[in-house]
Parts: structure tokens; C-alpha cells; sequence
């Protein structure tokens, strides 16, 4: 009653305060505004507030004031749940809740927070035995049998209050209570209150479902409840024994399957359920909100899976029935567009959730039924979805509904074996046929025509950022791909009869266009609407093609698709293999004019399909046709042969249980057709290169192509052999056009694969004249130029600057193609060059761009590879490395520039240094070198095997690099990442080297850490406090006291100390600073017993002291007196979060 | 703004001040022309009109002497201006009446050029005042010259 002493002027002053923050922005100041959140933060912050609180609710009618005195009663509730009468608590449950019941004009939004206050206290409550909440269900009951909709609604919220607060982990750091409490509060309610409010839900639709009419009010309640249902059967299900770390892990997954406890048999089995909510869906489904709640029920029951079922059969039982009630639902309607997302969803779910051997025990006419249904939403799911990118509509509807059914098919397809032989190849042939319909253009296709028939074309700006439709419709075509090779039958000659005809058709219209220009000299007269047409017909072919051809698995050797291997297998009885190497062999001839064309194997035909569109492209290339063409069909056509070479080229045979003659014969090793076709593909690359230059993309998806050959072995091989190659590399070493017009990029790439080319086999003349060609004019051209006399002179000319740009280029280039088998050699090599790179950083120390290069180089070299050296050479490496660092410091320290790029690169510059010292730290812990194995005779035995540590090299940059490292660099947030990843790296690894470290780099490091630790993000926070529990083992360790690093623990302790008790703080944080604190106390009892006097001695409240004594004894007591044993932290942390939940908020209290 | 008479850098007399690079070929970071002025670029990104259509290169460039922002958008096929950057680091010898006082490499004084504007401009001169020995570097590109930064002298 203390509290109600002066309730009016609380109240005036609080009602000011909501004016000031309820006015328009250009009525109050700042500080106007700062202030009244002032008054309101402490307001809630006042101790017992609940008397004030109750005066406030009964008497103020502001509404955003009730809102914060029902704020403050949730929060001083928990705040100081344990030193209420518990008697209290229950009567200010009450309290509320009639507050609210006899108010129903109340703002929603005062409502909810009340509402909300009511389910903290049953929340906090549901695990203390001496209160009982549980009469809140009676009479929520009671409410609900009203019939009043206004109190259905109410009942309604409090039942949303209640689950919200139990099921969601989010909440909990607000509250102050730990992950394990919520746990187990969850477990508890999920047995048994859970499903109170499920059946309450039941009822109330059950009623709803049998009326005729209902009114605006009564179907708005409905609706509610609708939703309510909704999120039970959305319920993340806590398995009985989770840890509480996996608690935080599991609560943050999205789209939870349902997965009830055995418990909820009994109401989930039950047939009525389901049926309750199909006849609902048919009730209101014209309504679009409501008709996603009740799909979204539907598709949560088609994803129940677990200990509900007691065995297969009831999973039948309950398959069918959902199957059937899905069908009579589809069947004779015209689905809304609202309906399409969540009919997808039911199907996807089912799909994904029920075990192949469950589907396949179907009655044999109900899944024919539902494949049968499932085809035709596809095929009608994915016209619409093309019609909506006709209209360019923001929300893509149909699309997803789209990607979901495609999905599912594939997990059907995938395991195709347990299902009936055959019985997906004609659904597969109509969703295939559908596809190509939707993406060809008219009169074949729809491409682009809207409903009524009229084609819309717009040629729209795409920027680079867009991707590729090769990657943005990845999981469509990887289904539309495996569709097809199960109708391989049907869909390899569609392709390719489709491909063959746009081909022969673009090259018609190609040579119209040349004589046309020949004509007219006007190439402005070109239209391009047909040429448009066909290149993006050609482009969908393509990519479905290759996709269809073969998978493209990241790391491993792709296999030729087991269907498209059994296709080509069955039909090689009646293939001629002579007259298929022939259509093979000659792009340049349209496929039908070849004799016999029709007795040629389907797979090689496709290929030859898109190698003539190829051919088509280089053709015009040389009669100069280049503006023409389509720089996205050129990207297909390589993409397609490197995603195809990757799989069949040189097909390895013991890779297969069978083998298809046709191809083995054509692209087999040691074959012709494999000869020819890399020469071919050497010759679309070199053609691509010089045409291309200005196409990016293209060029480095050559490239990537010449990679892809060279990669390998076997491959390169026969790629050695060819005089292009030769020629090729002599072009690119000679720096002459056009190679030397492409993008660094392309360049760089283009310098890995000629250096992989290398180390294929070849006798040693040929070897030796091919390094001669490749890599020895790179270094001549180098050294002399460096040599020069009046190099100092010269070096700032353009001429000398693009060679030095384009050997650094280069270097960057060789050094990507190192591998474990040449790294002996290319370390060689480039060691050599890195030396004369200091140099280099010394002349062009005022040209930035050509820094950054430089560090480039090192950057690569140890990212690519130090994980292979032995200990003499990563000792150079380090040496050279270091000097680098040495170099670029003297020429920055104190250096001040005056653009405003200056920052943009010092913020380049370090942050590659940092990623050159995280490189060379690698080696501590991914080290493959073996010296014997890679450098062989030529690792002599140095000495008497130095240490080296890639810590002392490391720690002697940081040092180096410490000094440029501004705070407001520290402000980018890539830089200050690494930074920190650095720095905590170094403590984990090397806590030792840190106290032997000279004191001003222990200093700054020191406070690298605290200024991370305190005003950093919390990612960055938590790394530093990683960093401190090995700090302090170190110092424990050796016993020494009064060292700089014993003295700087010593204050970290502190810091640690106020953020885990005095300061509110995240509770992913808890674990993180519960260890540093731990490992700190071990090393300073006698100073944390000081922190925690003096923090009991600042307490005035008897109570409140005593409580927090008797928190710290607990917090300490299975754990003294503290040692640095495992089976003891463990203890702490567990105290620790105890103690955070009860004393945590408490503290926080002015 | 540099007066024929006072040009000492005779080594490249009658070099072109510029030279043509194909579009693409340009990199971010680097250097190219755009409306005439020599210019840093710092942004650099493609786009094209259509799926089918040909690259653009779009380009947004700082004026490396004035800072002033340019922006361009080309065809990647077409050929753009690159301006030659020379940048030569000086002792500073004196200050006079708003010029800086240059000793060259062969002893030579070269008195022509101003003290930068701004912050850089007051560091030279405060530590100039404070008797501190430094460089200066030049920066010099289509016939213009700057005092771009400044570095205490080592050793």
C-alpha cells in the first residue's frame, strides 16, 4: 500500500509522459521523447509496483499508460516471483483476468499485454508446486459455453496468450528464465494443457461447421479459433530428452512437421479430426485468409509422423483416409488461387513424411487416383505459374505451389524402385510435356502469352546480380531433368527434335540477316524479335538437356545417370555406330541430311544437337555476326559441354555395372570420337576467348570449361596433344590481342588451366619445351624488365606497369592451380618471384592498386600452399612473408592521403594482410605435408630441425600490422571479423607465446580484446570471451603471479563479473562467459569473493541481500573450492544459469 | 595548370597522357577517363538490356584530383580512355607564400606546385612548422599535378 502513496501524481506524470510519446514527430523534441521512455523504463523498473499498478488499471484512461502498468506487473512478477505470497500472485491472476472480463471495450492492444501477463504467471507458476494455475482452463471452458462471441473471443485470446508464451523460445531471455526451465515448463504443457486446448478448439469449429449462416462477428470468431487450431497442429513437440543446448537449436526450426507424443493417439487418430477440417476447408475456402489456416491445418495433419503411430498399418489407416478426403476435395472444384500454396503443401508433406512402404500399401486404385491428381496439378500449377511471369506479379503464388509439387516428385521418382514398375514414366511424360510447352515459344509453346492468347514482349534491364536462370531454377530443372530420364523414351528424342529444328532454324535466319546486311550495310534494320524467340527456345532446350544428361555433384566424379545408361543400352541393338560417329563428327551438317540419321544412339544425337547449335554460333562468329548472336545461349552451350564432359568424356568403365556400347565407343579412352571431340571443344574455347572478351561471364565460363579439361588427368592427356593447346599457351604467354583484352579473372583462370595442362604426360623433351613455352617467358620477361638499370626510372610508364600487373596476375593464376602432385615445382617457381615482389612493394609503394596485387600474390601462394610445405620450406614462405609486412608498415606508418579512397584501400590492404596471416596460421591445424612424399630430393635435412611455429610468424604480423589498425577501420565489419577471428585464434592455439609477447603488442592485444568483449557485436563479443579461457589456464599453468597477463586477467574477471550479473545480456552469451568466468575465478578467488562483497554490501533490502547470498553460495557450492577440472565447470554452468534466472533480473533492479 | 617552362619530368615529353582499353578489360580500383577527367574507379558493374542483349558496363569513377564523382555506361565492347598516373615522392624543402618547395631526385628544386587544400594541406604545414622532415607525393596525370599525401621521412 506504500506504493499507492502519491498514486495520483504517478499517474499525471506517467499520462504526460504517453502524450509526449503519442505525438506527431514534429510536436516534441528528442529529449521530450528520450525523457518520457525515460520515465516509463523506470517506472517498470520500480520495485513492487503491483498496488500502483492496480490503481492505475482501475482508474487512468490512457491507454498506452494501462499498457505499461500491465508491462510492469509481468515484469516485477518474475523480477521477484520469490519473495511473493504466493496467495498474491494467485489473486493478482484474478484480478486481471476479471479486469479484463469486465472490460470488453478495451484497446486490443492493452488486452493482449494483460493477457499476456496472465500466461507469464501460469507460465512461472506451471513449475512451482506451491501455486496452482491450472483453473484458468475451467474457466476459459466456461467462457467459450457462453455463446457470447464477444467472450468466445476473449477466451480465444487468452487460450493464443497462453500457447504463444509456452511454446516459444524467444520470449524466455525477456522473462529471465533459463532454456531448461522452458523446457521443461514445454514437456509439461504439451502432455496435457496443450490438448485442453485443441479439444476446446475442436468444439468450438465443430460448431461453427454446423451452422448455415453466420454473421460478419460470428465468423470473425471463427476464424480465430481457426487460427488457434493452427498453431497447436504446428506445435514444435519437445522430444522427452533433449539437451538444454539442442533445446535453443531446435526451437529455431522452421516449418515443424508434427510429431505428437504418444500421448495425443487417442485425439489425433481419431478420423473425425481430419474430416472436421476438410469440411471446414469446403466451408470457407472462398475466403482467402481463413481458407490458409484450414489448408495449413490439413498439410500440418499430412506431416504427423512418430510415436503416435503404433505401428504401419495405422499409418495406412491414416494415409488413406487423408488421401481420400484430398481427392473428394480437389475433385470438381476450380481451385482458388489462394488454395494452390497450401494444396501443394498437403502433397509435399505427405510425400517427404510417409515411408515409400506406406504409400505403396495404398489400395492400388486410390494411389493410381492420387498420382493421376497430382499430374494434373503440376501440368496446371505450372501454366499458371508462366502465366504470373507474364504479368510480372509480385507474389508468385502458382510458382511456389509449383516448386513444391516438382520437389515432391522428385522425392517419388527418387526411389522409384518400390513402386510399381513404370508407373511414373506417363505422369513423368505429361509434367515433362507441360514444362517444354510452358517455356518454348508459340506456336509450339506458350512462352510469354498471356490467358487470352496475346504475346507480350518486353526486353527489361537485367543487372549482374540477377542469376543465371541455370541457378535460380536449379531444383525446377533438377526435377523436369530426373522426369525426363525416367520417360527417356519420350523426352531424349522431343530434345533433341526440338533442339535440331531451332537450330536449323537460327542458322536460316542468320544467313537471311547477313544478306540483308550485305544488302544495306545497316545493321539498325535487324530485327530481333524472331532471333530473340529462338535464342531463348534454344536456351530452355539446353538447359533441360544437360540437366537431363547428367548430374553435377560438387567433389565427386559424376556418374552417367543409371536411366540414361539403361536407355542407351537398350536401344544399341538397332543403332548404327559408324553412321552415329558420323553424325557426331559433323556439326556443321544439319542432323536429318545424314543418311541412316534415324538409326543413330538418342544420348550421343542430343549431344550432337547442341554441339551443332554451337557450331552454328562459332560460324557466325567468323562471318562477323557476333552483334547477333546471343552471349546467353553462348554461356549454355559451354555450360552444357563442360556439365556434359565432366560425366561422359572418357567414361570410365569399371565406374558401371553395364556399359553402353555406343558410348564407350564415342567417348571411351583411347578413342577417336574422345580425340576429336576435346579437340573440338579446344577449338570452341579458343574461339570463345577471342570473340567473347567483352562478355565476362561467357569468357569465364569458358574458361571454366578449359578447367574442366585439363582438371584431370586422362583428360589432359589428350588436351596436350592437341597443336591448339600449344598454341594457345604460346598466344598467352606472347600477351598479345586478343587474350590479353579479357577481365583479370578470366586471365587468371586461363593461366591455372594452362599450368594443370603441364603435368599431364608427356615425354621430358615434350615437357620441357612446353614449361619453355608456358611459364620461363613469364619469368624472363620478368626479370629483365626488373633488371633494367633504370628500372626506378621506368617503372611508372604504362607499358611496364601492365607487364608487372599482368605477371602478378599470373602468379595469382599459377598459384590456384597448385595441387599436391606439382606443388614441389610451382613453389619453386613462384618463391622466385615473391622475393623480387618485396622489391616491387618498395618501388610502387604509392600506387595502391599495385600493392593490393602484390599482397594478392602472397595471399594465394599460403592460401594455396602452406598446408603442403615441409618445415624448411614454410620457413622461407614465413621469412618472405614476413619482409612483405615489414615493407608494407614502413611505407604506411604515418602516411596521409588525401582522397577518399584513401581509407577504402588501407581497408583492402589489411584486410588481405589478416587473411594472409590466417592463412599461414592454417598450417597449425590442416597440415598435409609430408616431406618425403612431395619433395622428394630436394628437402634437405635442415639442421637441427628449427622450431618453426607459424605462431611466432603470425604474432610478429599482428605486431606489424597492429599499429594501422584504426578504430575506424575496426568500424568495417568484414575487417573487424577476421580481426577478431585472428586474435582468438591465436589465444586458443598459442596461449603460451602470449605472455612472452613484447608489452606493447600485449597491450594492444589486451585491449583489442576488452574493446571487443564490451562494444563490439555479440558475435565478436563471444569470440573474445572464448579467447579468455585460455588465457587464464595459461596463467594458472605457470604459477607465476604479478605477469602483465596475470594482471590482465585479473581485470578481465571484473568485466566479465558485471556483464554476467549486473548487465542484461544475451543469453546465447551465457555459455561463452560462464567458461571465461569459471576459468577467471579459478585464478582470482580471493578477488571475486571481493566483487561479490561488494556487491552484497550495496544492498539495503534484507531480503534482497539475503537472496542474493544465498544465489552466490549455491552458484559456488559444487565447486569449492574451484579447480580447473572439467566435471567442475560443468557444475558451475549449470549453477550459473540457475542463477542467472533467479538473481539476474533482480539485480537489475534501481 | 602546370607551366610548360617549369616541366621537369623531360623523360616522357610528348608521351600521350592517355591510352585505349576495351571496357572490360578495365578493373575496379583502376583508372580510367570519363568526361574528361582522370578518375579512380570505384564502382564497376555489367548489365544488359534483355536476356539475350550485350553486356554494358556501367562505372562510377572519383576525379583523382578534385574527388568530384563521374559516372559513364558503355557498351563492354567499346574502347575506353585510360589516363597514365605517375605519382613521385619529393623532400619538402620549404614552404613559400602557398607553394610548396620540392627537392627532385637530381637535386634539382622545383617550386610550382601549391599546398593541398584541407586537412592534408595543414598537416604539411604544421609539421613543417614543427621542423619534421617528410615526403611529399606527387601525383600527375593528363597534363595536371597534385600534392596527393604525405609520409615522415625513415631512417
Amino acid at each position: 500500500m506504500m506504493a499507492a502513496v502519491g498514486a495520483p501524481e504517478v499517474i499525471s506524470q506517467l499520462e504526460s509522459a504517453a502524450k509526449v510519446l503519442m505525438a506527431p514527430p514534429s510536436m516534441v523534441s528528442t529529449e521530450q521523447r528520450q525523457h518520457a521512455e525515460h520515465i516509463f523504463l523506470s517506472f517498470r523498473k520500480s520495485k513492487s509496483p503491483f498496488a500502483i499498478c492496480k490503481h492505475i488499471l482501475e482508474t487512468s484512461k490512457v491507454d498506452y499508460v494501462l499498457f505499461q502498468a500491465a508491462t510492469a506487473i509481468m515484469e516485477a512478477v518474475v523480477r521477484e516471483w520469490i519473495l511473493l505470497e504466493k496467495s498474491s500472485i494467485e489473486s493478482l491472476r484474478t484480478f486481471l483476468l476479471t479486469y479484463v472480463l469486465q472490460r470488453p471495450n478495451l484497446q486490443k492492444y492493452v488486452r493482449e499485454q494483460i493477457l499476456l501477463a496472465v500466461a507469464v504467471i501460469v507460465k512461472r507458476g506451471s513449475l512451482d508446486k506451491s501455486i496452482n494455475c491450472k483453473s484458468i482452463f475451467h474457466e476459459v471452458s466456461q467462457l467459450i459455453s457462453s455463446g457470447n462471441p464477444t467472450v468466445q473471443t476473449l477466451a480465444c485470446s487468452i487460450l493464443t496468450a497462453l500457447l504463444s508464451e509456452f511454446s516459444s523460445s524467444s520470449k524466455t531471455s525477456n522473462i529471465g528464465l533459463s532454456m531448461e526451465f522452458h523446457g521443461s515448463c514445454k514437456r509439461v504443457f504439451q502432455e496435457d494443457d496443450l490438448r485442453q486446448i485443441f479439444m476446446l478448439t475442436m468444439e468450438v469449429l465443430q460448431e461453427f461447421s454446423r451452422r448455415e449462416n453466420l454473421n460478419a462477428q460470428m465468423s470473425c470468431v471463427f476464424q480465430r479459433y481457426l487460427a488457434l487450431a493452427n498453431q497447436v497442429l504446428s506445435w514444435n513437440f519437445l522430444p522427452p530428452n533433449l539437451g538444454r543446448h539442442y533445446i535453443a537449436m531446435f526451437e529455431a526450426t522452421q516449418n515443424v512437421m508434427l510429431k505428437p507424443t504418444e500421448s495425443w493417439r487417442e485425439t489425433l487418430l481419431d478420423h473425425r479430426v481430419m474430416d472436421l477440417f476438410f469440411t471446414v476447408h469446403r466451408k470457407i475456402r472462398e475466403d482467402s485468409d481463413m481458407a490458409q489456416d484450414s489448408l495449413q491445418c490439413l498439410a500440418q495433419l499430412a506431416s504427423m509422423h512418430g510415436p503416435i503411430f503404433p505401428d504401419e498399418n495405422a499409418q495406412v489407416t491414416y494415409l488413406a483416409h487423408l488421401v481420400e478426403g484430398l481427392l473428394s476435395m480437389i475433385n470438381g472444384i476450380e481451385i482458388e488461387d489462394s488454395e494452390a500454396v497450401g494444396i501443394s503443401s498437403i502433397i509435399s508433406n505427405l510425400i517427404s513424411t510417409f515411408p515409400r512402404s506406406v504409400l505403396t500399401a495404398l489400395p492400388n486404385e486410390l494411389f493410381a487416383s492420387f498420382i493421376n491428381c497430382l499430374t494434373l496439378l503440376t501440368c496446371s500449377f505450372g501454366r499458371s505459374a508462366a502465366l504470373e511471369e507474364v504479368l510480372d506479379k509480385d507474389d508468385m503464388v502458382y510458382m511456389e505451389a509449383y516448386d513444391k509439387l516438382l520437389e515432391s516428385w522428385l522425392t517419388l521418382v527418387q526411389e522409384d524402385e518400390h513402386f510399381p514398375r513404370g508407373c511414373f514414366v506417363q505422369p513423368a511424360v505429361q509434367v515433362f510435356n507441360s514444362y517444354i510447352q510452358c517455356h518454348l515459344a508459340a506456336p509450339d509453346g506458350t512462352r510469354n502469352l498471356t490467358a487470352n492468347g496475346v504475346a507480350s514482349h518486353e526486353e527489361e534491364e537485367i543487372n549482374e546480380l540477377q542469376e543465371d536462370d541455370r541457378e535460380l531454377f536449379s531444383d525446377q530443372l533438377a526435377s523436369i531433368g530426373m522426369l525426363g530420364r525416367i520417360a527417356a523414351d519420350h523426352c531424349i528424342p522431343l530434345l533433341t527434335g526440338l533442339l535440331e529444328d531451332r537450330v536449323t532454324r537460327l542458322h536460316g535466319q542468320l544467313q537471311r540477316h547477313q544478306q540483308h546486311l550485305m544488302a544495306s550495310a545497316d545493321p539498325g534494320t535487324v530485327e530481333r524479335k524472331v532471333l530473340d524467340d529462338l535464342y531463348e527456345d534454344i536456351h530452355w532446350l539446353i538447359l533441360v538437356s544437360g540437366y537431363l544428361l547428367a548430374d553435377d555433384p560438387q567433389g565427386e566424379t559424376p556418374l552417367i545417370p543409371s536411366e540414361v545408361m539403361e536407355y542407351s543400352i537398350k536401344h544399341s541393338t538397332e543403332v548404327d555406330i559408324n553412321t552415329t560417329l558420323q553424325l557426331l563428327g559433323s556439326p556443321g551438317e544439319k542432323a536429318t541430311s545424314i543418311p541412316g540419321c534415324n538409326r543413330t544412339d538418342s544420348v550421343i544425337r542430343l549431344l550432337s544437337a547442341v554441339l551443332r547449335t554451337s557450331e552454328v554460333e562459332s560460324r557466325a562468329t567468323r562471318a562477323s555476326l557476333t552483334e547477333l548472336l546471343s552471349p546467353q545461349m553462348g554461356k549454355d552451350i559451354v555450360w552444357f559441354l563442360r556439365r556434359w564432359a565432366k560425366t561422359y568424356l572418357l567414361v570410365d568403365e569399371k565406374l558401371y555395372s553395364q556399359i553402353s556400347i555406343p558410348l564407350s565407343t564415342a567417348f571411351g579412352a583411347d578413342t577417336e570420337g574422345a580425340q576429336w571431340i576435346v579437340g573440338y571443344l579446344l577449338e570452341k574455347v579458343i574461339n570463345n576467348l577471342s570473340v567473347w572478351s567483352s562478355e565476362s561471364e561467357l569468357a569465364n565460363d569458358t574458361v571454366e570449361l578449359l578447367v574442366t579439361l585439363v582438371e584431370k588427368r586422362e583428360r589432359a592427356n589428350i588436351v596436350v596433344q592437341c597443336e591448339n593447346w600449344w598454341n594457345l599457351a604460346k598466344q598467352f604467354a606472347s600477351r598479345s590481342p586478343p587474350l590479353h583484352m579479357l577481365s583479370s579473372t578470366v586471365q587468371r583462370t586461363l593461366m591455372k588451366a594452362l599450368v594443370l595442362g603441364g603435368f599431364a604426360h608427356m615425354d621430358s623433351d615434350t615437357k620441357q619445351q612446353y614449361w619453355a613455352e608456358v611459364l620461363h617467358p613469364l619469368q624472363q620477361r620478368f626479370l629483365n624488365l626488373i633488371n633494367q638499370e633504370n628500372f626506378a626510372q621506368i617503372c611508372q610508364e604504362e607499358a611496364v606497369k601492365q607487364e608487372i600487373v599482368a605477371t602478378l596476375e599470373a602468379l595469382c593464376g599459377i598459384a590456384e592451380a597448385t595441387q599436391i602432385d606439382n606443388v614441389a615445382s610451382l613453389f619453386s617457381f613462384l618463391m622466385d618471384f615473391l622475393s623480387s615482389c618485396i622489391g616491387l612493394m618498395e618501388v610502387y609503394r604509392n600506387s595502391p592498386e599495385t600493392v593490393n596485387l602484390i599482397i594478392e600474390v602472397f595471399v594465394e601462394v599460403a592460401h594455396k600452399q602452406i598446408c603442403y610445405l615441409g618445415e624448411t620450406k614454410s620457413m622461407k614462405l614465413y621469412e618472405v612473408c614476413l619482409t612483405l609486412l615489414q615493407v608494407y608498415s614502413k611505407n604506411n606508418l604515418g602516411r596521409k592521403r588525401l582522397d577518399v579512397a584513401a581509407e577504402e584501400d588501407q581497408y583492402q590492404d589489411l584486410l588481405l594482410i589478416m587473411e594472409l596471416l590466417t592463412n599461414l596460421l592454417s598450417k597449425e591445424f590442416i597440415d598435409f605435408s609430408d616431406t618425403d612424399e612431395v619433395f622428394r630430393g630436394q628437402e634437405q635435412s635442415s639442421g637441427a630441425g628449427r622450431p618453426v611455429s607459424a605462431a611466432d610468424v603470425v604474432l610478429y604480423g599482428v605486431n606489424i600490422v597492429l599499429p594501422l589498425m584504426s578504430q575506424d577501420l575496426l568500424k568495417f565489419p568484414s575487417l573487424c571479423n577476421q580481426y577478431y577471428k585472428l586474435i582468438t585464434f591465436i589465444c586458443e592455439i598459442f596461449p603460451e607465446k602470449i605472455p612472452q609477447l613484447p608489452e606493447e603488442l600485449f597491450k594492444s592485444l589486451m585491449c583489442s580484446l576488452e574493446l571487443g568483449m564490451t562494444s563490439m557485436s555479440s558475435e565478436i563479443s563471444q569470440l573474445c570471451l572464448e579467447a579468455l579461457s585460455p588465457l587464464a589456464e595459461q596463467c594458472a599453468k605457470t604459477q607465476e603471479k604479478d605477469t602483465p597477463l596475470f594482471i590482465a586477467t585479473r581485470h578481465f574477471l571484473k568485466l566479465v563479473f558485471d556483464m554476467l550479473v549486473l548487465q542484461k545480456h544475451n543469453t546465447e552469451m551465457t555459455v561463452a562467459a560462464g567458461e571465461a568466468l569459471y576459468t577467471l575465478v579459478c585464478l582470482h578467488q580471493v578477488e571475486y569473493s571481493e566483487l561479490v562483497e561488494t556487491l552484497l554490501s550495496n544492498q539495503r533490502d534484507a531480503v534482497i541481500y539475503q537472496r542474493l547470498a544465498d544465489a552466490f553460495n549455491s552458484l559456488t557450492a559444487s565447486s569449492t573450492p574451484p579447480t580447473m577440472d572439467r566435471k567442475q565447470k560443468v557444475a558451475f554452468l549449470k549453477s550459473l544459469e540457475e542463477f542467472v534466472a533467479n538473481v539476474g533480473g533482480l539485480l537489475c533492479v534501481k | 595548370m602546370a607551366d610548360p617552362d617549369l616541366d621537369f619530368t623531360s623523360g616522357d615529353a610528348g608521351a600521350s597522357t592517355t591510352y585505349p582499353m576495351q571496357c572490360s578489360a578495365l578493373r575496379k580500383n583502376g583508372f580510367v577517363v570519363l568526361k574528361g577527367r582522370p578518375c579512380k574507379i570505384v564502382e564497376m558493374s555489367t548489365s544488359k538490356t534483355g536476356k539475350h542483349g550485350h553486356a554494358k558496363v556501367h562505372m562510377v569513377g572519383i576525379d583523382i584530383f578534385t574527388n568530384k564523382k563521374y559516372e559513364d555506361i558503355c557498351p563492354s565492347t567499346h574502347n575506353m580512355d585510360v589516363p597514365n598516373i605517375k605519382r613521385n615522392d619529393y623532400q619538402l624543402v620549404d614552404i613559400s607564400e602557398g607553394f610548396l618547395s620540392l627537392m627532385m631526385d637530381n637535386g634539382d628544386v622545383r617550386e610550382d606546385l601549391r599546398v593541398p587544400e584541407g586537412d592534408l594541406g595543414k598537416e604539411i604545414e604544421s609539421k613543417f612548422a614543427a621542423s619534421e622532415e617528410m615526403l611529399v607525393t606527387v601525383l600527375s596525370a593528363m597534363g595536371e599535378e597534385s600534392a596527393v599525401a604525405v609520409k615522415p621521412m625513415t631512417k
